[in-house]
This record gives structure tokens, C-alpha cells and sequence, in this order.
């Protein structure tokens, strides 16, 4: 009887280290979380192209579409000149025409046109100069400036 | 010697264009004044009239310095 209650004993002090040793028993560390994705630089939308100035044309008539109907640099006394300028981009842009007269190495002003746009893609300015009394003959040219920077020039002749 | 130089005194210009015009209001303009100028018809004032209701409540009322917009015709 004594051997069995000392067993017994022994059991349950077993048991309770077991138990307690059980108990003491650290859970397993969570798993790190998984690091968070790196951020989506997203590639910043193109900034749309500024206005920019392509061709220039010269003529005598233009149609709905404000380009020059027959492209020409000789003209006659009586004739209104179109200087068709055609822009790309986008944005707000000044754009004019500064008209002049050369006779040897002297340069008359004969007219300027200035305009600002506010474009959403390709556009076309049709600058247009005529004169009522008739154009001295001799040698002319238009310089188109975007801002103020020369964007081209076209020379033309009035016969 | 600029006697030498044609007088060009009496030359008209002007420029039309498929994009959207930006026409800074002058003192003593009006929009059938402007409507004269960019379309030929001080009647078409309203065209201008509509295409600015955005900073235009009066198409009588326009100040020098406001940028209204020009639509092509």
C-alpha cells in the first residue's frame, strides 16, 4: 500500500513537470510575414509635346481645312498671300508672322499677325496678307516665330 | 534710305486657324466687336458668348484681360 501511494505520487509529480513543462513550452514564432511588395513605381504619363512648328506653305487660297489649296512662292500684284503654318503638339502656343520686303540690302516691315492657339493635336494657322493698292514687285519673305523664336521662313516673289 | 521702300501702309493682315484661339479681351472691346474681327459677322457674338459661359455669365459684361476662347468657324 505504501509502494503504491508513493507510485502514485511519483506519477502525478511526473505528470505536473510534464504538464507544466507542456504548458511552458513556447508556441513556435509565427512565420515573418512575407515583406510587402515593393510600391509600383508607375511610369508617370508622358507629358503631352509642346506645340511645335512644321511646314510652312505659301499660296494663294486656302479651303476648309485652312491649308493652302496650290502651294506657290510667285504671286501677282493683286493676290492675297497665304503663309499656311502647320503645328503638332500640344499646349498653348503664340505664334505670328512677321511679313517684310527686300530690295537689295534693305528690308521693309510690311506686316505682323500674331496669334495664340490653344492646340490638342495638329493644327494648321493660315496667316494671310493682301493689299488693296497692289504689291510693289520684287522679293518677299514671311518668318514665322513660335514664341518668340524663329521657326522658319519661307521666301516669295510678287511679279 | 527708306524713301527708296514701297509704302506698305495700307496692308491688311489676319490668320485663321483649326485650333482654338485665345483672344486676350483689349479696353473697348465688345464680343460682337471681337466676333467682327475673327469671323467676319458682329452677329456671331453668341458663338463667342457660348464658348466661354465658364467665365462669361453676361455676354454684355467682359473685362480687358480675360482669355476667351475662339472656336474655329
Amino acid at each position: 500500500m505504501k509502494h503504491s501511494i508513493r507510485y502514485l505520487m511519483i506519477a502525478a509529480i511526473v505528470t505536473s513537470t510534464l504538464g507544466i513543462a507542456g504548458c511552458k513550452k513556447e508556441a513556435p514564432p509565427p512565420p515573418p510575414p512575407a515583406p510587402a511588395p515593393a510600391p509600383k513605381v508607375e511610369a508617370p504619363a508622358p507629358a503631352p509635346a509642346a506645340v511645335s512648328v512644321g511646314t510652312i506653305t505659301l499660296g494663294k487660297t486656302i479651303g476648309a481645312d485652312k491649308k493652302v489649296t496650290a502651294a506657290m512662292d510667285t504671286f501677282a500684284k493683286s493676290d492675297t498671300i497665304y503663309a499656311a503654318v502647320e503645328t503638332t503638339g500640344s499646349g498653348n502656343a503664340t505664334i505670328k508672322a512677321k511679313w517684310t520686303f527686300h530690295k537689295s540690302e534693305k528690308t521693309a516691315d510690311v506686316s505682323e499677325a500674331t496669334e495664340t492657339i490653344a492646340a490638342t493635336g495638329p493644327a494648321v494657322s493660315a496667316f494671310h496678307v493682301s493689299k488693296p493698292s497692289g504689291w510693289p514687285p520684287g522679293n518677299y519673305q514671311v518668318e514665322i516665330f513660335l514664341g518668340d523664336k524663329s521657326a522658319g521662313m519661307k521666301k516669295f516673289t510678287v511679279q | 534710305m527708306a524713301e527708296d521702300m514701297p509704302d506698305f501702309s495700307d496692308v491688311n493682315s489676319g490668320v485663321e486657324s483649326t485650333a482654338v484661339k485665345i483672344y486676350e479681351v483689349k479696353s473697348g472691346d465688345s464680343l460682337s466687336k471681337i466676333a467682327k474681327a475673327e469671323y467676319g459677322n458682329a452677329n456671331d457674338y453668341m458663338l463667342i458668348f457660348e464658348a466661354n459661359r465658364d467665365i462669361l455669365k453676361d455676354p454684355n459684361m467682359i473685362h480687358p484681360g480675360q482669355k476667351l476662347k475662339i472656336l474655329p468657324k
